[in-house]
């Protein structure tokens, strides 16, 4: 008679053998851990090197620990993650972040976010954008979409 | 000192009293509120699972995951309702399974099942709604009011 112990190390055998550790993609795991994705500018012929100050500014921020900023030709998208403890001041952080990269960057047109859906497909845009496959157009158009998905989160 | 509550009883009955206390087992707060605490916390964990599964696989936001979310979380304390598997719960963990989202989902469903030998509609219909009716009700009401006072701090400029 099969006990309920040859079961459970049945059961286990069998669950092992699965485990062959498939690489494991950022944005699987993007709601739950800190990902710090690199500054993105959807046309890659241009220099980053102002997103990544947008970028820094951000993480300057002491209630904030997870930045991604995404740079496409008209808009320029800011996601962030708020440290528990501050999430009653979400309203006031956005407006604090909005403010200080209006004043810095004034012919910029920013999108703030700290919703974890715009925020996992910021990085899902990132992982695209390093394919071979995915061209600057869709970068582009993918980073319309994200901008306005942000319209719901408001 | 005997309260006037004492000086109206028998010492008869004053003793059955000091008796009956003597006997009676008593409740263990502590205990219940650590089951109420960690069940209900388990129910909200499982909340927050769905919450991200929505996030993740659907084009929701965390602004619009929390309807999706309640109808699941309702769905799935309904079937573990008729399976019988949430009135055990609720006998070991009490308010941690009562107050959470569930609890309501547990509350229709539990009535209309008590009363299915009543028929369809007088039975199941008229009694489903027996005990989450004052949940829907105070519920709209209550947003009804806040919603009220938001409006008018909106329009005197407060917020």
């Amino acid at each position: 008679m099969i006990t309920r112990y040859q079961i459970l190390f049945a059961c286990l055998f069998l669950l092992a053998a699965c485990n062959h550790n498939p690489p494991v993609r950022d944005s699987q795991l993007a709601l739950m851990k800190t990902t710090n994705p690199k500054p993105l500018v959807t046309d890659q012929n241009k220099s980053n090197d102002s997103v990544k100050e947008i970028k820094k500014d951000v993480s300057s921020f002491p209630e904030l620990y997870d930045v991604a900023v995404i740079k496409g030709k008209k808009d320029t998208l800011v996601v962030y993650k708020v440290k528990h403890l501050y999430r009653f001041k979400m309203k006031k952080i956005e407006k604090n972040v909005n403010k200080k990269l209006e004043k810095k960057y004034p012919k910029e047109n920013f999108t703030v976010s700290s919703d974890y859906k715009i925020f996992l497909e910021a990085i899902r845009l990132d992982e695209q954008m390093k394919s071979a496959k995915f061209s600057h157009k869709e970068a582009e158009k993918r980073l319309k979409d994200i901008v306005k998905m942000t319209d719901k989160t408001k | 000192m005997p309260t006037t509550k004492q000086k109206n009883t028998t010492p008869q009955q004053r003793n059955y009293q000091q008796l009956q206390q003597k006997h009676e087992i008593k409740r263990p707060v502590l205990k219940n509120c650590l089951k109420a605490f960690f069940v209900g916390g388990f129910i909200c964990v499982i909340g927050q699972a769905v919450s991200y599964f929505y996030i993740y696989f659907f084009d929701f936001t965390e602004q619009s995951v929390g309807n999706p979310t309640v109808a699941t979380m309702v769905f799935f304390s309904m079937l573990l309702t008729g399976f019988g598997v949430y009135d055990r719960l609720g006998q070991f963990a009490g308010a941690g399974s009562a107050v959470p989202v569930t609890g309501f989902g547990n509350a229709v469903i539990s009535a209309a099942i008590e009363h299915r030998t009543e028929g369809f509609v007088l039975g199941v219909g008229g009694n489903m709604f027996k005990l989450a009716g004052s949940v829907i009700l105070f519920g709209v009401f209550s947003a009804f009011v806040v919603a009220l006072i938001k409006t008018l701090l909106v329009i005197w400029g407060v917020l």
